[in-house]
């Protein structure tokens, strides 16, 4: 996902470009630019990597003279991260620049065309082909406005594209299909953007484009034209409450719910990752002595990954969080350490990976953010593409992490002989059904889970308790919880409760256990005993279990039933079930969901 | 923008306050529902309202003649024998131009704040038809719909109970484009099946609503409903010609003209006392109490958590809690409502035939309409009173028949 925008007006604009991309940059920013039409016969471009403020400073939008304008804000999913493949791209003459978010599918053949034609090509990208396919058109008809036609004719897949033109310095030509554009409609200027956020501070008034048609934008006029026919298209001007945060939101109440919705998404990104990566990431951890690293939720998540690899990859390998990593750990060149993070900034990890760099083990991460520091230091690198996360609280972002290192633990494996590559064939195809089970889970549970958390919302204290692999998952599950509604919980073994801690139980001490599937049974009759111990001192329990035959045990307070599925994939669907609970906990207790008091989404200080 | 609000529902299952009006003209918090649905329209930027009604229109019709609307623009529009949600609809559609957009609200429901705007902004980043949705305690009784990532809804489900799902609900706002009257007409008015139509091209998108939210479907839910907006008040606003002797008031009590208020009275807010309504010595008004224009409320009676319709008279001595008044009722002093069963069973209370459980722990009488409640009656828990309907003295003495 890409931001566009453009303003033109008849005084300068730079600053409320440089503003209107800032505004769209929840939609992606590693890096961005702005191209300037301003009375010579070349449109200044400047772009560079990074966030828009901070390129904006360096690459001094703001000092960019001229009226008419377009930007863009970039989140690389295929191409690098670079300053040539930052958007706008412009033309061999300097004469064209536009701006893009989509895909183009059949730019490889019309790349190869336009560079026989004599072209040239700076970028990586499917967006360069456009502005030289113009720029070819051009050559013909001498009309920019046909030229910009003939182009989006031959274009394929999806688009909302921007385009300026020294050639006709007061307009700015546009066109989307099934990806965003709107335009805006100011007093002293008007706006072409992805969405309202853009320009939201200058004006409420905004018409839509459809697909099949294009617009033609002045500082004072715009006309929609149907693309087949050439007629004008007449569309109602419409002035809308607006409220940017929600729709940058996608219109989902907080990005919190936003990223969960969008997990089913994520972890087929996850599983889509190139089994090579994987082979060679598990060959890694095979060959070397294992350390897993990471901080908060990603410890929890490198604890899950220990219990797989012990599981099913045929060692026990170290998980440290990343904050006492240095001082626990004793590296050599034979270790690997494996750290985890969303954003790859995170100070305590990055340390921890130097402190291992020190000791002249091997580093490898698994990493959200292309070309953070993270992506950039270590040996070996794979990238979750989970698409950004706003929200502080990682929830897509940990969960494609699960599914990646239960990916290599598999792959260690059968690399090892301890699972056949049947076996683990088969546990592929298990996780293969957790997008399908979070969307039933999400669309079929959220009522129940709603009206669960908010009966319970009057109780301060919460143990989240389970064995095993469900273990890492209620302590994971326990952290959201406190993060998201200030509400203390615990995770801890269920192994505990005896230990000390059944001490606590009374009316005002809430339990969720992370129940296993029937079928490991001894684990499950473990958890049952706990369960037992709990029930007998009056305390309320909630049970997170797979949708099984026969009845759920009578004894929980309340259960929640996740939908059926492959009983592999139960600790991945009770986390979701979980971020569920602690979402409509803090809602119910009006909770700043998406910036928790105090914390910060990447922790980049120690 | 323009709005389309459906008024003109029998509301049945509101018995015994449904045979006289239609239930936008229930009052709650001081006001008629349509009254808080049509502000918080002005509030969202709307101009134009078509109401549609129908069951008990005239009601409705002389309300709004005497109403202050200024800002807004009211269109009435007569459902005739339209049938359905859908026939309501359809029955409006010459108001609307080619090519417009509107509002489509029912109104019989109430959420906890501007749930309009939310609708029409999330129709803004898609312009295409949305609906809201809402997670309810009852999830059984409305469809339930699936959402995706892009906020769609993939599908609905409309016996959610039989399939075990608890999830969104429609809420009853949709931003739809005047093409919907189309879809309606294909479906043959049918509203599901036009929505199921647009779930089946994926061109319906949600819009979340997370806040309070209500379907004012039973005589209870009117309780909730003035629950609901009181919540929302947070100063006292006492009318400057009202004189007060003597009097405790806490929280934000709302008093209009012509109140008469007696000394030792006790307020305790959020409440209402409606223009012109006395209230005698040493009464007990507790929190989330509405009494409407014109009533009597004797001495020494404590009123809790109850809506008292305009032009009753409440005698002297009376307990009322969790309890519904109709109005013109006369309720004979000594009169007690129990709102609390003695072994703590959620309380059962029967519309027409029908025997619900209401889910909750303390609920009291429902007293139609021009009901006369002789003195010193008990009415039980949930108990439905019907209009019109006399209950006699409960006379102890003489003992009927003889001494």
């Amino acid at each position: 996902m890409c931001g566009i925008a453009g303003v033109i007006s008849l005084g300068d604009i730079a600053e409320r470009l440089v503003q209107c991309i800032h505004n769209l940059e929840y939609r992606g920013y590693d890096s961005c630019g702005v191209a300037m039409v301003n009375g010579s016969p070349h449109i200044h471009v400047r772009k560079n990597i990074g966030a828009v403020a901070e390129v904006s400073e360096k690459e001094r939008f703001s000092s960019l003279a001229g009226h008419t304008g377009i930007a863009h804000t970039r989140w690389a999913t295929h191409g690098k991260v670079t300053r040539e493949n930052a958007h706008p791209h412009s033309s061999c003459a300097a004469d064209f620049s536009v701006t893009h978010n989509g895909i183009i599918s059949n730019h490889e053949r019309l790349r190869a065309r336009l560079t026989r034609d004599g072209h040239k090509f700076l970028s990586e990208t499917d967006t360069e082909v456009i502005v030289h396919l113009v720029e070819d058109y051009f050559m013909k008809s001498m009309s920019v406005e046909k030229a910009f036609v003939a182009a989006i004719r031959e274009l394929e897949g999806t688009y909302a594209v921007a385009m300026i033109s020294s050639h006709e310095p007061d307009r700015i030509f546009c066109v989307r299909k099934e990806s965003p554009l709107i335009i805006g409609l100011g007093t002293d200027a008007n706006y072409v953007a992805s969405d309202f956020n853009a320009f939201v501070d200058h004006t409420k008034k905004a018409v839509f484009i459809e697909d099949g048609e294009y617009a033609v934008v002045a500082h004072d006029s715009h006309s929609i034209k149907s693309i087949a026919t050439g007629e004008a298209v007449c569309r109602e001007v419409l002035e809308l409450p607006w409220d940017s945060e929600m729709a940058q939101k996608g219109g989902f109440p907080h990005y919190m719910l936003k990223e969960i919705y969008e997990q089913p998404t994520v972890v087929n990104s996850a599983l889509d990752i190139d089994e090579a990566k994987i082979e060679n990431l598990a060959r890694l951890t095979v060959e070397k002595n294992l350390v897993l690293t990471g901080v908060g939720t990603t410890f929890y998540i490198t604890q899950f990954a220990q219990y797989m690899f012990s599981i099913y990859g045929g060692a026990t390998p170290l998980a440290l969080s990343s904050d006492e990593f240095r001082h626990l750990a004793r590296m050599n060149k034979d270790s690997l350490v494996l750290a985890v993070s969303q954003s790859g900034e995170t100070y305590d990890t990055l340390t921890a990976l130097r402190v291992a760099k020190n000791q002249r083990a091997s580093t490898a991460a698994i990493v959200n953010v292309m070309g953070s520091s993270m992506a950039r230091t270590v040996d070996s690198l794979i990238l979750q593409g989970s698409g950004p996360e706003i929200c502080v609280l990682s929830t897509k972002a940990a969960l494609s992490q699960m599914i990646i290192l239960t990916r290599v633990a598999l792959e260690a494996g059968v690399l090892r002989g301890t699972i056949t590559r049947k076996e683990a064939n088969a546990r592929i195809k298990d996780l293969r059904a957790i997008p399908d089970a979070i969307e039933r889970t999400l669309n079929e549970k959220s009522g129940f889970i709603h009206t669960i958390a908010k009966a319970q919302s009057h109780i301060n204290h919460w143990l989240f308790l389970g064995r095993e692999r469900y273990y890492p998952v209620a302590r994971e599950s326990a952290l959201k919880m406190k993060e998201v509604s200030y509400v203390h919980a615990e995770g801890m073994p269920s192994g505990f409760l005896k230990h000390g801690t059944i001490a606590l139980i009374d009316e005002k001490m809430n339990s969720v256990v992370f129940m296993p599937p029937k079928e490991q049974k001894e684990l499950y009759d473990l958890s049952m005993s706990s369960v037992e111990e709990i029930r007998a001192r009056g305390g309320y329990i909630l049970g997170i279990m797979l949708e099984e035959k026969g009845k759920p045990p009578g004894v929980f307070s309340d259960v929640i039933t996740l939908p059926k599925a492959p009983s592999f994939v139960a600790p991945y669907l009770q986390m979701v079930a979980a971020q569920l609970l602690s979402y409509f906990t803090a809602v119910t207790l009006k909770r700043n969901i998406d910036r928790p008091r105090s914390l910060a989404k990447s922790v980049t200080v120690a | 923008m323009k709005a389309l609000v459906l008024a003109g529902g029998r509301g049945n299952s509101m018995a015994p306050f449904s045979h006289s009006r239609p239930n936008p003209m229930i009052p709650v918090a001081g006001r008629c529902l349509i009254d808080h649905t049509i502000e918080a329209l002005r509030n969202t930027g709307v101009t134009i309202v078509n109401l549609v009604v129908g069951h008990k229109q005239e009601a409705l019709r002389a309300h709004l003649a005497n109403g202050d609307n200024s800002d807004v623009t009211i269109h009435l529009v007569d459902q005739g024998k339209a049938k359905g949600i859908g026939g309501a609809v359809l029955a409006s559609r010459s108001q609307f131009l080619p090519g417009e957009h509107f509002l489509l609200v029912y109104a019989d429901t109430l959420a906890g704040a501007n749930i309009f705007s939310v609708t029409l902004q999330s129709f803004g980043m898609s312009n295409g038809p949305t609906a809201a949705i809402c997670l309810t305690q009852s999830a059984e009784k409305y469809g339930n719909v699936y959402i995706g990532a892009d906020m769609r809804i993939t599908k609905m489900v409309e016996k959610p109970k039989k399939a075990g799902l608890g999830n969104y609900v429609l809420a009853g706002v949709f931003a739809l484009p005047t093409t919907f009257f189309d879809h309606l007409e294909k479906a043959a008015g049918n509203m599901e099946k036009a929505l199921m139509k647009l779930i089946a091209e994926k061109s319906l998108r949600a819009a979340i609503w997370e806040d309070a939210w209500l379907d004012m479907a039973y005589p209870w839910d009117i309780l909730t409903a003035n629950k609901m907006i009181m919540d929302r008040w947070s100063v006292a606003s006492i009318h400057r010609g009202v004189e007060l002797h003597n009097t405790i008031i806490r929280g934000p009590v709302k008093i209009c003209e012509g109140a008469q208020i007696s000394p030792g009275v006790v307020l305790e807010g959020p409440a209402y006392i409606g223009v012109g309504s006395f209230v005698g010595h040493n009464t007990l008004i507790r929190p989330y109490t509405c009494v409407g224009a014109g009533c009597v409320v004797g001495h020494g009676s404590e009123l809790k958590n109850s809506v008292i319709f305009d032009d009753s008279v409440i005698g002297g001595l009376c307990f009322i809690g969790d309890s519904v008044v109709g109005q013109g009722t006369n309720i004979g002093s000594g009169t007690m409502t129990i709102n609390r069963p003695l072994d703590g069973k959620k309380i059962q209370a029967a519309i027409g035939r029908t025997v619900i459980n209401t889910g909750l722990e303390k609920l009291g009488a429902f007293v139609g309409d021009g009901a006369k409640v002789g003195a010193s009656n008990i009415l039980a828990p949930g108990s439905m009173v019907a209009a019109a309907d006399i209950i006699p003295h409960n006379i102890s003495y003489p003992r009927r028949g003889g001494r």
